[in-house]
């Protein structure tokens, strides 16, 4: 920006936006104006006096096609199309919806104006801040309609004052930036609630990904009042607002939990025969497990807003919880039925030391029954806390798309075990077929296969080291 | 415009941990799972900092290193060492190799942004040295 093109600044507090805007008009100026406050900066776009573009700094863009597909307004195959080709445009995405029918032109001006009278009626709000205003040539390329200041103000001042007054009669504590999701016990069908059909879109846009200010945008409803239907929402327990700073903290925990059981993995020293490998998988499975639990002992929704909560309420409450899930896992695993609940940790220190009781080929069955067990209660486990802590939100899909790593790399580590029992028990077959003469008289390769106690199997190429 | 921070690491647990770590705190994260793709990402997109792991395939996290502050274009990127090996040997090896930080895993996600930080703090100050019409290139002679 050019400091001679700058042909007027000041503060908020001395000339009100809505003033700057109508002086411009009357004056039918050509330049930028930008207003500042805060870390917010508004950027309008006038020819002649009237709007042709407006841009909101540092406001990510919000993603229309993807509210549009929420709302069933848009199929998804053709939003992936259309996203391709704008990159993130909304201007772009709005003309090629147009461009191939899925649009009307008149929708695309009705939206454009909206994002407009949106932006200029959260800054109208502004008490302090700073203007400017430059005289420069503007792009051409706007799909934006020239708006009429007047009754952009006129249309932006209602929405201001619905704000301000449900902010003055305290009905809602909700702001443009509040991201609410659906809760996650919600299983009955919402429309035997008796909502109406506003209140149902806002409850799908609901998703906790999108912030308030992003589903008016999409509805084309004023932030107020998509204000007010959520707090009706939140009422009926429906959705939830997300508390972003707890969620940090919630995810920081439960990645270092992730990270520390993968370096577990990573580090444990592979054992020369299978049955000390899988030993070494259960103590991992075991730790991690109990990681866990510690978590969701910190981070359970059930603990939420209450305070200080004693350990033996903790305790009682994940056993309670996550005992249940085991029982059918024990009818598949019966190894399982040595281990219980003992101080909100899963005790598996008799499958861990069965090695005193059992031995030998008999050790090994029992340890490959309790990893495959664990294997599936931990995946379980995960699944139940995400889905209690964070439900359906960014957050979660974070979450489980490290969790499915960590997973795969465990998986991998199975399958090396699985690998060599497919030998060992090819090994057993051709054996016992050795037995008996061979009707084919060819003589049997048996140069590939493992040796008894698996020693050959584990070799130094295959384990992985930190 | 936002620093671009290179992970290296074998773990794609370890991967997305940190990049999701990071995303957050609005770093751009580029990541690759071994040796020689490190090398190329530090080519393509020269990062303001590379998070590098030792033990990786095709070419271990002390030789990147080497070869890193070898090239006159990349020597001044703050390389932090992130390994589960903590002993004095394993972190002298390190400073040995050129590296500025050394991090033990597993490392708490806090611990790994405040370190981060650290190093982004001037990291738009470091002007990398510009070879007229030629790409920078990081040669390997293994």
């Amino acid at each position: 920006m050019e400091q001679q093109d700058r042909i007027m600044d000041g503060d908020l507090q001395t000339l009100g936006l809505q003033s700057i805007l109508k002086m411009l008009a009357l004056s039918g100026k050509t330049g930028k104006l930008y207003v500042y406050s805060g870390p917010e900066t508004l950027s309008v776009g006038l020819r002649k006096g009237q709007i042709v573009g407006l841009h909101e700094e540092g406001v990510p863009q919000p993603d229309l096609l993807a509210m549009l597909c929420l709302i069933n307004r848009l199929d998804p195959a053709r939003a992936e199309m259309i996203r391709e080709l704008a990159q993130g445009d909304m201007q772009v995405t709005l003309a090629m919806l147009v461009e191939r029918g899925w649009m009307t032109a008149s929708e695309m001006q009705r939206r454009l104006e909206f994002a407009v009278t949106q932006c200029i009626s959260h800054a109208l709000r502004w008490v302090n801040g700073h203007f400017e205003f430059h005289r420069q040539l503007l792009p051409m390329d706007s799909k934006l309609r020239p708006l009429d200041i007047d009754s952009v103000l006129l249309e932006a001042l209602r929405q201001a004052d619905e704000w301000e007054e449900i902010a003055k009669e305290e009905v809602t504590h909700l702001t443009r930036t509040t991201v609410a999701r659906w809760q996650p016990e919600v299983s009955k069908d919402v429309r035997s609630m008796g909502l109406n059909a506003e209140s149902i879109e806002v409850l799908c846009l609901s998703n906790g990904e999108l912030p308030l200010q992003a589903i008016s945008l999409a509805l084309m409803m004023p932030e107020a009042r998509v204000a007010h239907i959520m707090t009706r929402l939140a009422e009926l327990n429906l959705i939830e607002v997300v508390d972003t700073a707890f969620e940090d903290v919630l995810r920081q925990d439960l990645a270092d939990r992730i990270v520390r059981s993968q370096n577990a993995l990573a580090r444990r020293k592979r054992g020369s025969s299978p049955v000390q490998y899988l030993h070494g998988l259960l103590i991992i499975l075991a730790d991690c497990i109990n990681e866990l639990l510690v978590h969701h002992g910190k981070h359970a929704r059930i603990f939420r807003g209450r305070g200080h909560i004693s350990s033996v309420e903790i305790m009682r409450y994940l056993a309670r919880r996550f005992a249940p899930s085991l029982q059918p896992l024990s009818n598949q695993y019966p190894i399982l039925e040595t281990t219980n609940f003992s101080h909100g940790q899963l005790d598996c220190n008799d499958i861990l030391t069965l090695d005193k009781v059992v031995k030998g080929q008999q050790l090994e069955e029992f340890y490959w029954e309790a990893v495959q067990g664990l294997h599936a209660f931990v995946h379980m486990l995960f699944a139940e806390l995400l889905h209690d802590e964070v439900g359906s939100s960014s957050t979660g899909r974070q979450l489980t798309a490290a969790w499915r790593l960590f997973l795969f790399e465990f998986d991998q580590e199975v399958q090396q075990y699985q690998t060599y029992r497919a030998q060992r028990a090819a090994r057993v077959a051709r054996d016992r077929n050795a037995t008996q003469p061979s009707p084919t008289g060819l003589a049997q390769n048996r140069t590939a296969v493992p040796q008894a106690d698996g020693g050959s199997f584990w070799s130094s190429e295959k384990r992985r080291s930190i | 415009m936002v620093p671009t921070v290179l992970v290296v690491d074998d773990s794609p647990t370890v991967r997305k941990i940190i990049q999701m770590t990071l995303q957050r705190e609005h770093i751009r994260v580029v990541t690759a799972g071994d040796g020689l793709s490190a090398l190329t990402s530090v080519a393509d997109e020269t990062p303001a900092l590379i998070l590098l792991d030792i033990q990786l395939p095709r070419m271990d996290g002390y030789h990147i290193c080497q070869i890193i502050r070898k090239n006159l274009q990349f020597r001044q990127i703050p390389i932090i060492m992130l390994s589960g090996k903590d002993g004095l040997f394993d972190k002298m090896r390190g400073k040995l190799s050129g590296s500025t930080e050394y991090l033990t895993k597993p490392f708490d996600s806090a611990e790994l942004i405040q370190t981060v930080k650290k190093h982004l703090a001037n990291w738009q100050e470091r002007v990398p040295v510009q070879y007229e019409n030629t790409r920078p290139r990081l040669r390997y002679r293994g």
